[in-house]
């Protein structure tokens, strides 16, 4: 038995081929920084690559195929993600078997790291460590994300979610090169692994070179972690952070008390798309083209958890006018204020994103594993059915169940 | 309108292809079994184009700065008060606009009603209505667009460099303009814009999906609305001589970030070419900026291992017939100390020569990359555009790019790579 699971989506439409492997851990304090690390170490050297510019040749010869390692949550699942994309074989200009070559190294560079007395190299986690530390730290840099996870953050004050996914500087001081193989022993064999192939490709031949890879290793029981939604029953809470910039962002979160295996979670994200998803929205219309208070003014679902947040770039001193101005625009909604042209574009631009996915084969994995990550497994046409069936009562329904939690605001260190 | 068709043995892909009347280009590239369809209607017209002859005029008209991305924003009113989100939307479209140094270009994306969106798109951008009350509303969000990038380090540092390559060229200002050149903004000065580069014969289309190319085509020509062509071309007033220097070697700049971002450039000075030469120019440079700065590189590795740069490290080439430059960017906590290993690569090629197998084995990665973007309709549809207004045909790709030799590339490296025409630009963190 082993825990790999390989997903096959034909895409013979597409020019490339795209792998997409989902490494799932539970997402905690002490765990982290490991898993936020790993892929990037093991990106390093490999059995068949053992050094970075080995690596770096290997791909540039399969045509410049592409393999990027990096960290995502889904709730309290957090993936180690590796995706990767070239060319299909029946493009390759002398007959060769990309696929085939790049499944291969992704094997070896998941299976078969370069380690050297019973640890990884101390050169390559040292670097990476500092590199994992400047991640960290250039959270700060966009402006306009960072004021959402800090929004989460605060929110979820004590939660799991609350932890950033690429860790925590604390962490990084815990572990060396040697204690961090012993924890990548113990995860690679623990953890369920998803691999996600869409475009044209043999999949006889990659089940194969799976189970020969892995036929020496004994896997233990996996599963993937669940997350809870967010709840509480205190008061609004108020955060500010001052920093040396010129534009303000403002952030609120809100409670939904909607899951996605909630059977309003199809009017939930109808309601996300009327209040503040595109040009369509209330929030487009009202706090940007109305009062011109900002450029962008958006809302957003964080699905596990049954939060919703909004973003919006302001100048310092409107923070009370749009603060008010997302509050009426929620209330609107609320007393059943939607037009039908609100209503059918929201249900149009969910169906339109949601058909869109069967082009974009990184965007249909990453669909397919948050479903998965989720527990409810929709299809993209079971999802756009049910999406079709809801009604503006339904939104208006979802819309009372929604509080305000936290208010997070950036401020710069000098008043205008 | 005759309809031309032609067909890329080496990819597969094929163009419809025709230009109407009215001057207005158009491309068809039919995708088959795509859900999803995409069109982009541009102009040749951006941030650069600030000091302009109107066709027939004698004398040089010079408009405020950030004018053409002011113009994009106003295009989305309309003379009967409609919001076209709206139209867009209920036919479940996804619109959008954005503006370069040298083009603007309004596009959708959609999976169905792609005729009715075709419609919307021609109709608004064919349809300018300006007023004090429109135009004044807009400076608010454009205000908070202008202060969004004043606070974003990639953003600044790309443009501090080019303050430090360039003298004169406009490509040097910010493209929005600064709050103070766009309160110069008025209805007329917008019409007199409008009337000179949104003619049809400075236009082009492209809508890229699994489409029947004959009746799309039929589509855009019914809903052209009356235009003359220009007889003659807009004369653009660039910089009166750029000079091959840079203007100065380094600049930096306070913001709160976390690492010093930084951005090396590299200034072209062989300009003044369209179609395959340009074309050819930039695959070479491609290749270069890959063999010598790539991640397989001698000096990738030893800045990596030193720790000077992260896994954000890149490179790119930005070209028009009338500039370009090379650029290095990155993350470092000594950006000096980067800038003079770059340099010294150079350097060492200059005196040590390139070497054949980087070249055979990067130059697999361009058709790889070539290939890649042809995967998403939005891709493609914005790369043919783009090449399309600075006179390339997307489809010579394959003919330029096989005809390249080590020797093409050879010449091109010592012509392009003078560290005396470079520059860095850093980003550091406040105290």
């Amino acid at each position: 038995m082993n825990n790999i699971n390989l997903i096959y989506v034909p895409m013979n439409k597409l020019k490339t081929t795209t792998v997409g492997v989902y490494i799932h851990r539970e997402l905690n304090k002490d765990d982290v920084s490991k898993n936020a690390i790993l892929p990037y170490i093991l990106k390093q050297g490999s059995s068949l690559a053992k050094t970075p510019e080995e690596f770096s040749k290997y791909l540039e010869n399969l045509y410049g195929a592409a393999l990027k390692a990096g960290v995502v949550k889904f709730g309290n699942d957090q993936v180690l993600r590796f995706e990767a994309e070239t060319i299909s074989d029946k493009y390759a200009p002398c007959g060769e078997r990309l696929t085939n070559d790049l499944v291969r190294l992704i094997l070896s560079v998941i299976f078969e790291p370069v380690t050297q007395d019973g640890g990884f190299l101390k050169s390559v986690v040292d670097i990476e460590k500092n590199n994992l530390k400047t991640r960290i730290l250039s959270e700060m840099n966009d402006k306009r994300t960072y004021a959402m996870h800090r929004c989460i953050e605060e929110m979820c004050a004590g939660e799991a979610y609350a932890i950033s996914a690429n860790g925590t500087i604390d962490g990084i001081d815990k572990f060396d090169e040697k204690s961090l193989y012993d924890y990548y022993k113990e995860a690679i064999v623990s953890s369920v692994i998803d691999i996600y192939v869409c475009g044209d490709a043999d999949t006889d031949s990659i089940r194969a070179l799976i189970d020969d890879t892995v036929s020496g290793i004994d896997f233990k029981p996996a599963k993937i972690t669940a997350t809870e939604l967010h709840t509480s029953d205190s008061d609004v809470k108020f955060t500010v952070d001052k920093m040396d910039v010129t534009q303000g962002k403002l952030s609120m979160g809100f409670r939904t008390g909607i899951s996605p295996s909630d059977k309003d979670y199809f009017a939930l994200m109808v309601f996300n798309s009327v209040f503040g998803a595109g040009a369509h929205s209330k929030l487009f219309n009202n706090v940007r083209e109305k009062l011109s208070l900002a450029y962008y003014a958006s809302s957003a679902l964080v699905k596990p958890k049954g939060v919703m947040v909004v973003n919006a770039g302001i100048e310092f001193l409107n923070y009370q006018k749009a603060y008010d101005e997302t509050l009426a625009q929620l209330e609107e909604i609320k007393s059943g204020n939607i037009s039908d042209l609100e209503y059918n574009s929201s249900i149009q631009s969910i169906v339109n994103t949601l058909t869109s996915y069967s082009d974009l084969p990184e965007q249909l994995h990453n669909f397919m594993a948050g479903e998965k990550v989720y527990g409810t497994n929709y299809d993209i046409e079971h999802l756009k059915s049910e999406i079709l069936k809801v009604t503006k009562d339904d939104i208006c329904r979802v819309a009372q169940g929604i509080a305000l939690d936290t208010v997070y605001f950036l401020k710069g260190k000098v008043e205008e | 309108m005759e309809l031309l068709y032609k067909k890329s043995d080496a990819t597969g892909e094929e163009l419809y292809y025709g230009t109407h009347t009215s001057g207005l280009k158009i491309f068809i590239i039919p995708k088959k079994g795509y859900s999803n369809n995409y069109a982009i209607f541009g102009t040749r017209y951006g941030s650069v184009d600030s000091e302009f002859v109107v066709p027939g005029d004698k004398t040089v008209t010079k408009v405020p700065d950030g004018i053409a991305h002011y113009l994009e924003h106003k295009m989305f009113d309309q003379p009967d008060n409609s919001n076209v989100f709206d139209k867009f939307s209920k036919y479940g479209a996804n619109a959008n606009a954005f503006t370069s140094f040298n083009m603007t270009a309004y596009l959708f994306s959609a999976t169905s009603n792609i005729e009715e969106n075709v419609e919307t798109l021609l109709d608004y951008v064919q349809s300018p209505y300006f007023t004090d009350e429109t135009v004044s509303k807009e400076q608010g969000i454009i205000g908070q667009e202008i202060r969004m990038y004043a606070d974003n380090g990639g953003w600044k540092v790309f443009f501090n460099l080019l303050n430090c390559l360039y003298h004169n060229h406009p490509v040097k200002k910010e493209i929005a303009g600064t709050v103070e050149s766009i309160s110069k903004i008025t209805p007329e000065l917008l019409y007199g814009c409008y009337n000179t580069f949104y003619n049809l014969s400075n236009m082009a289309i492209v809508i890229v999906g699994d489409v029947d190319p004959q009746k799309m085509v039929q589509t855009v020509c019914h809903n052209i609305k009356k235009s003359e062509p220009f007889s003659e071309d807009i004369k653009r007033v660039y910089a009166k001589d750029e000079p091959d220097t840079v203007v100065k070697p380094y600049i930096e700049q306070k913001l709160s970030v976390s690492t010093p971002l930084f951005m090396i450039g590299y200034k072209d000075t062989d300009t003044g070419y369209t179609g395959q030469k340009l074309l050819k120019k930039s695959i070479e440079i491609k290749i270069l900026l890959q063999m010598l700065f790539g991640k397989s590189s001698a000096v990738y590795k030893q800045l990596y291992y030193s720790g000077l740069i992260n896994q954000n490290f890149s490179t790119d080439y930005t070209m028009q017939p009338d500039y370009a430059f090379a650029s290095i960017e990155g993350e470092s906590k000594n950006p000096k100390e980067v800038y003079e290993a770059i340099k010294a690569q150079i350097e060492r090629v200059q005196s040590e020569g390139l070497s054949e197998d980087d070249y055979n084995r990067i130059k697999k990665v361009l058709w790889g990359k070539h290939i890649r973007s042809q995967n998403d309709v939005d891709e493609i549809g914005t790369e043919f555009i783009q090449l399309q207004l600075m006179g390339i045909d997307y489809f010579d790709y394959y003919d330029v790019y096989s005809k390249i030799t080590f020797d093409d590339v050879n010449n091109r490296f010592i012509t392009f790579f003078e560290n005396s025409r470079s520059a860095l630009s850093v980003v550091n963190p406040v105290e």
